[in-house]
């Protein structure tokens, strides 16, 4: 009697299983493999740190008593060493590393490392979708809650999700750092400070005090809200451009202030960026004279105060620092064509 | 001190030493990343080939019904009744075989995941790891536990601002969602935390968020005292709960009775008849503490001064705590009754 149907069906998927059954053991051996090479790799990297930085502490001892000739040479030596770090930097971008401290609290000790090009460049895409998206909403949010709804309750969802959008934020650069992306400095810590101050603002209570800051607040965020996203707008399109001049760093993100590459293109939009800053210097004043009033008995205020003047401070120094530099360029180009 | 000749062609030397190990190493990295490709390869070939398989499995069950169906079975030759037996037993092996499979791909995140860390992997590729990283998770949770004990003691006895309260607050909320994400991250992985004690965790992150918001009045001062020791007796019963169920699991796990990504949970599970009834009485006290809480919010919402909406809401997340930790454990009791009226059935 001739098989039935299903049992040549079950045959087939039978066979194709043992295949798989062998594809998978090869995979595992592979990974173990791969796995013996990550530690590899990580133990040499490591140790050529060690010994580079031994050889760089006994070459500045030496630079201090030496004839001409070897200290061109040491300093060539120097730059070279330099150069090593950044190779160092991409080669480990590549493999499994530790999480920092701030990640290891979050997640625990799960590797974030993207292992391929493309899935890094997919998770900055990604990155930079979930930021427009977010803005969007919050301007959205901040409308709704200025113009709509005057309740403290629908303040609060605001806030919250003010908290928790920077909070992510926060959790993706770090993930961001570890794959390679070189955001640092302000632009990283200004986010914590954005955390904290999203959680004051949820924690002041409902009064006199509050409703006189809370249009100026509201409005502030929809004006931030706007001036985000024409950067993640302007500056993507930018930094495509520039990738494909091959100018940029494939992970290079777009940020909340003006960087150095944003002068071929994107000078107008320092205008808004500073009226932004200066409005945090006033929301800062505001909330100082609110403190002095004799009525203001909640701690908020000057939290806030304060915070806001920090924002200012960051943001207007570390832009004024950008324009700065290019002043200083212009000049030297100037001279040198004197 | 002038500059030792020989200590300068020294670091020469060096730096040609280590030059040489730099074009070793960049040699290694790039055959490193060969493999990555190679392995990466093999892993889509590999999840493909499982969903293909799973997909012709499902059409060969349904194919299976319907000749069942359609074949009484005095019509249909005993060999066959056996072959599709024995088939549809292999297939549930395999579903199993799949999902170890799977446990060492990388795969999709789920929603809250995506939402939070993005396409990132979490998968940890082998068993070490998941263990390794399962015991961090407990030892996350202990180390928290004790302080928030410590915390919810000095707002209690010591200290009584607002500020610290809302600072206190804001450890829960921060601690509530931490415990999410790590545990989205041990699900991802294979372990099988599920329902109930998963869910509570984003329960109580929106409760903590509510308390967050409460502002000073006369009605949170009547409900702080109560609330902190309830945080006080919590924090003390899940020390307890994590203390003796890691000892459990660890013994159960060396028996070979409990899978080695199990987790200790805030609540009551079969596994833990075998030694751990003891804490069962502190479990249904910290429930009804729970269903307590949720009463006096009740009572103080309708005192005619209540002008904060956190009270309602308060109230109604602990009576959703309180039903779900009470019904849970209550489940496994029953469960464990049922089982031993079975037993003296079957003596």
């Amino acid at each position: 009697m001739s098989k039935p149907k299903f049992q040549t069906e079950w045959e087939e998927i039978d066979e194709e299983y043992q295949q798989l059954q062998e594809t998978h053991k090869i995979y595992r051996q592979k990974l173990e493999e791969l796995t013996n090479l990550q530690t590899t790799c990580s133990g040499a990297i490591s140790k050529q740190r060690k010994c580079l930085k031994d050889l760089r502490r006994s070459l500045t001892k030496g630079s201090q008593t030496c004839d001409e000739k070897e200290l061109e040479l040491i300093t060539d030596i120097r730059l070279q060493i330099k150069e090593k770090e950044n190779v160092f930097f991409d080669m480990e971008a590549y493999l499994p590393k530790r999480n920092g401290l701030y990640l290891n609290l979050v997640l625990g000790n799960v590797n974030v490392t993207l292992l391929s090009n493309q899935a890094k460049f997919a998770y900055k895409d990604e990155y930079e979708k979930f930021k427009l998206y977010m803005t969007i909403i919050l301007m959205f949010g901040a409308i709704t809650c200025l113009f709509f709804l005057n309740y403290r309750v629908s303040d609060e969802i605001f806030n919250f999700l003010l908290v928790w959008y920077y909070c992510t934020l926060t959790i993706r650069e770090s993930i961001l750092m570890c794959n390679g992306s070189r955001i640092k400095g302000w632009w990283v810590s200004h986010h914590y400070v954005s955390t904290f101050l999203s959680g004051v603002m949820l924690t002041w209570p409902q009064g006199p005090m509050y409703q006189r800051f809370r249009s100026q607040f509201l409005a502030f965020s929809i004006y931030q809200s706007f001036v985000q996203f024409l950067q993640y707008y302007y500056q993507s399109g930018c930094l495509y451009r520039l990738r494909t001049l091959g100018e940029r760093n494939q992970l290079d993100l777009t940020v909340e202030g003006f960087q150095s590459w944003m002068w071929r293109g994107l000078t107008f939009l320092l205008p808004f960026l500073f009226f932004g800053h200066f409005w945090q210097l006033y929301n800062s004043v505001t909330l100082f004279r609110l403190g002095g009033l004799e009525d203001c008995k909640e701690w908020q205020v000057f939290m806030l105060a304060l915070t806001f003047l920090i924002l200012f401070l960051g943001n207007s120094l570390t832009t004024l620092k950008v324009v700065h530099q290019k002043l200083q360029k212009n000049q030297e180009k100037m001279q040198k064509n004197d | 001190m002038l500059f030792n000749p020989t200590g300068f062609t020294e670091c020469l030397r060096e730096w040609e030493d280590l030059e040489k190990n730099h074009q070793q190493m960049q040699d290694t990295h790039r055959s490193y990343k060969q493999k990555l490709e190679e392995v990466a390869k093999l892993q889509d070939s590999c999840s493909g080939a499982i969903a293909r398989q799973r997909k012709k499995l499902k059409e060969l069950t349904a194919s299976l019904e319907e000749c069942k169906e359609n074949h009484p079975t005095p019509k249909l030759n005993p060999e066959d009744v056996d072959a599709i037996a024995e088939i549809e037993d292999s297939i549930k092996e395999r579903a199993d075989a799949f999902s170890e499979m799977e446990a060492f791909l990388p795969k999709k995140n789920g929603l809250y995941l995506t939402l939070v860390l993005g396409n990132v992997n979490v998968t940890l590729l082998n068993k070490q790891s998941k263990f390794a990283y399962k015991d961090e998770y407990e030892k996350f949770k202990l180390v928290l536990t004790v302080i928030l004990f410590v915390f919810s003691f000095t707002c209690r006895f010591l200290f009584s601002y607002r500020a610290l309260d809302a600072l206190f607050n804001f450890l829960l909320v921060w601690y509530y969602c931490t415990l999410t994400i790590r545990e989205s991250v041990l699900i991802s992985n294979g372990s099988r935390i599920k329902g109930w004690w998963v869910f509570h965790h984003y329960v109580s992150t929106f409760q903590s968020g509510v308390m967050l918001t409460w502002p000073e009045g006369a009605l949170y001062q009547m409900f702080r005292n109560q609330f902190l020791t309830n945080c006080l007796y919590q924090s003390f019963v899940q020390f307890l709960q994590y203390y003796y169920q890691s000892g459990c699991l660890y013994r159960l796990r060396a028996l070979g009775e409990k899978h080695n990504m199990d987790v200790t949970v805030e609540g009551f599970q079969s596994w833990m008849w075998r030694g751990l009834t003891f804490l069962l009485p502190f479990l249904f006290f910290g429930h009804f503490w729970q269903l307590y809480n949720s009463i006096t919010l009740f009572r103080m919402f309708q005192l005619p001064e209540c002008k904060e909406w956190q009270v309602v809401m308060c109230c109604c997340s602990y009576v959703v705590l309180f039903m779900g930790n009470f019904f849970t454990t209550l489940g496994v009791v029953y469960q464990k009754y049922m089982n031993n009226q079975d037993k003296s059935k079957i003596l």
